[in-house]
């Protein structure tokens, strides 16, 4: 179950439970819960669009209903029934799709999103389809999507992040997932989709995404340093010792560069063994977890409320939550 | 009682049948003969509730739109009268004290946005008691719709009708004197746009050949005996002469979901040149060529062909077996290519056909 949908049925739980009186009480305690569930996780923004969702619902609701308990009692109803039917969004998205996938077609991927997954599966019941997906580093979950994709039997192979504009001129179309769809009518997903799409705006390729539309998020991200999700650790330079430098090592290279080791250590290590390097679990936590991808570089967005341009999007979302 | 329902077939099936054999030439033509027929369609129909008369109009809009799927307003047609009677349904019904409450959920909220009250007059002032499927007397719902129904239809046809003037209405806002403007193509009603205007302004017109039909060469005598000064010039000037020009103005044969469009061959070529040098390309359309439907196919695949004698005659005996010919009759021009559509229903950008659609045609009718 994806994070908004758990968000929504947590928060509907916490409604259950809660012996708010009035709407005030019940909107401050939501927004609290929100607030403790996204302390919980490194990642908040589709939880985030989750919680925003079913908080704006829960405001804005029609109430014909006299007595507070039953308004409740409504809500939960609302969100439990919500929660029921967005599984069948996924499908719903993939029937969507189904008619952009040409035979034949070679698409590429970015990582593991399950709405893909779907896409390409129903895809492949009907047409010949080849898929090339991007390792995704450093959590690697492309790999994931291989041996999905293998063992229903899609030819599918799997390219280095660094491999992405070796590989695009030999694609059809581009399709990836969505943590968030924003404002902007851009796109947040795991880090490398922006780079896709720039690659893929270059190469006169489209670029489509799938989210559902309880991915729509409120944010309105000016850069890609404006998400929540950046903090100053990421992609800052390590505090290097004061001069003069210290003797190198006499040590053979058993230990693996550390980032705020001096300059010249990293000049003296002795090659180890393996002729491949990787990065430290120090490195890579300075790396950030995702990107945001500007509008002007998507094609389409599908969702199980229509296939939208991005400024399609930008509408809904303002017409959500604006007034 | 069934000569009646033979009767409406009958002409369903020879609209069915004008349409494949192409008889019926020109978007306007078809939409006017699709409204045509389902308005006989409709008053010949018996139902007793609403669900029946959908599923009839539209396994009847279905055949029509399979004898010529290349001819969208006849979709759009049958979408657009479909979206009027749920309209007038829901109208009536909620006049009704037993219509059902639809119950506002989540999926509801972000489909819509926020619960707001529907300001649309209705036509049927009085409060219309409904009683579907009622077992006494099975044609009191059938009878007590259609007339509110014949006037929804009569809506349509008179915005059919009058759509060249319509579009024209500000003509002589969107053309400055002393421009000259580049057309490609016979649109009809890209010829009243400039002829309304020419009553206001006076500019010149260039008017490219559009090779190998050669519509331009009417379209050329046209404007010129409204006494608008054109001068014709060959396709293949069209990038040479574009520095000078100052708007493009085409027609489309239909507008798609993503702000796209079809348009006669040499549009895309007009619109590219057009791109570079930042000159506004202006569409004229009437709002029945609006299609929900998407470019799926970045080829050939959605367009229409011709006859190809018109490009590799058969007299070149010896080419003909060695040399595949294809005279596709339609090019596809990208959203971004585009600056404005005029349309009967106002002026609108590229990035709001979205909107426009979502306006006229329901969900469900997308596919028919």
């Amino acid at each position: 179950m994806s994070p908004p949908l758990a968000a929504i049925l947590s928060l509907s739980q916490l409604m259950v439970e809660s012996n708010a009186g009035t709407m005030f009480e019940l909107v401050k305690e939501l927004h609290d819960g929100a607030e403790e569930l996204k302390r919980h996780t490194t990642n908040p923004i589709s939880l985030n669009a989750g919680c925003e969702l079913f908080i704006a619902f829960v405001t804005l609701f029609p109430h014909e209903s006299d007595s507070f308990a039953e308004l409740k009692t409504e809500l939960v109803k609302q969100g439990q029934k919500y929660a029921k039917e967005a599984i069948s969004y996924r499908n719903k998205i993939a029937e969507l799709m189904l008619d952009f996938i040409k035979d034949d077609s070679v698409i590429l991927t970015h990582s593991y999103s399950r709405v893909v997954m779907r896409a390409l599966l129903h895809a492949h019941k009907t047409k010949r389809i080849s898929v090339y997906v991007t390792e995704a580093r450093p959590r690697g979950l492309g790999v994931k999507t291989h041996e999905v994709l293998t063992a229903v039997g899609i030819p599918c192979t799997v390219v280095l992040d660094s491999a992405v504009a070796y590989v695009m001129d030999k694609v059809d179309f581009v399709l990836v997932g969505s943590e968030a769809v924003v404002e902007s009518g851009g796109l947040i997903n795991a880090v490398g989709s922006n780079q896709m799409a720039i690659i893929a705006k270059a190469a006169h390729k489209p670029f489509y995404a799938l989210a559902e539309s309880y991915k729509f998020h409120r944010l309105f991200p000016l850069s890609q340093y404006d998400l929540p999700t950046h903090n100053p650790s990421i992609l800052s330079f390590p505090s290097l010792p004061p001069r003069p430098f210290v003797t190198p090592p006499t040590t053979s290279g058993v230990s693996p560069p550390i980032a705020k080791s001096g300059i010249d250590e990293s000049l003296n290590v002795t090659p180890t063994s393996s002729s491949e390097r990787s990065m430290s679990a120090e490195m890579t936590a300075k790396n950030p977890d995702v990107d945001y991808t500007r509008p002007d570089l998507i094609s389409l967005v599908f969702s199980d409320v229509g296939i939208l341009t991005p400024e399609a999007i930008s509408q809904y979302l303002v017409a959500m939550f604006a007034g | 009682m069934s000569a009646d329902l033979h009767g409406s077939q009958r002409a369903v099936e020879t609209l069915v049948s004008k349409l494949r054999r192409r008889q019926v030439v020109g978007s306007r033509e078809a939409a006017l003969e699709t409204v045509l027929v389902l308005r006989q369609v409709v008053s010949k129909a018996r139902f007793s509730n609403i669900d029946q008369l959908i599923s009839l109009i539209r396994s009847v809009g279905k055949r029509l739109v399979e004898a010529q799927p290349k001819e969208h307003s006849v979709g759009n047609t049958v979408r657009k009268l479909l979206h009027h009677i749920r309209e007038e349904y829901n109208t009536a019904m909620t006049g009704n004290a037993s219509s059902s409450k639809t119950v506002y959920s989540i999926s509801n909220f972000v489909l819509q946005g926020q619960p707001r009250k529907q300001n649309v007059a209705p036509k049927s002032e009085a409060t219309l008691t409904l009683k579907e499927n009622d077992p006494d007397d099975p044609d009191s719902f059938a009878r007590v719709l259609k007339p509110v129904l014949m006037e929804a239809i009569q809506d349509v046809l008179d915005e059919l009708e009058t759509v060249y003037d319509n579009i024209s209405k500000n003509a002589k806002d969107h053309i400055h004197s002393d421009e000259i403007i580049l057309t490609i193509g016979h649109s009809k009603t890209v010829e009243t746009f400039l002829k309304v205007a020419a009553h206001h302004r006076s500019f010149t017109v260039i008017v490219a050949e559009t090779g190998p039909s050669y519509n331009g060469h009417e379209m050329a005598r046209a404007l010129s005996s409204a006494g608008i000064s054109s001068f014709l010039v060959p396709d293949s000037s069209i990038y040479a002469i574009m520095s000078r020009v100052n708007k493009v103005i085409i027609g489309a044969h239909a507008i798609l979901a993503n702000g796209g469009m079809f348009a006669i061959t040499g549009s895309l070529l007009a619109a590219n040149a057009a791109r570079v040098h930042s000159t506004p390309v202006v569409v004229c359309a009437g709002q029945f060529k609006l299609t929900p439907l998407w470019n799926l196919y970045h080829d050939f695949g959605a367009l229409d062909f011709a006859d190809p004698s018109s490009v590799l005659g058969f007299e070149e005996g010896n080419l003909v077996d060695k040399v595949d010919v294809l005279n596709p009759y339609y090019d596809y021009v990208g959203p971004e290519l585009v600056d404005v559509f005029i349309t009967n229903d106002g002026d609108h950008p590229p990035s709001s056909v979205y909107r426009l659609i979502k306006e006229t045609y329901d969900d469900d009718d997308h596919e028919l």
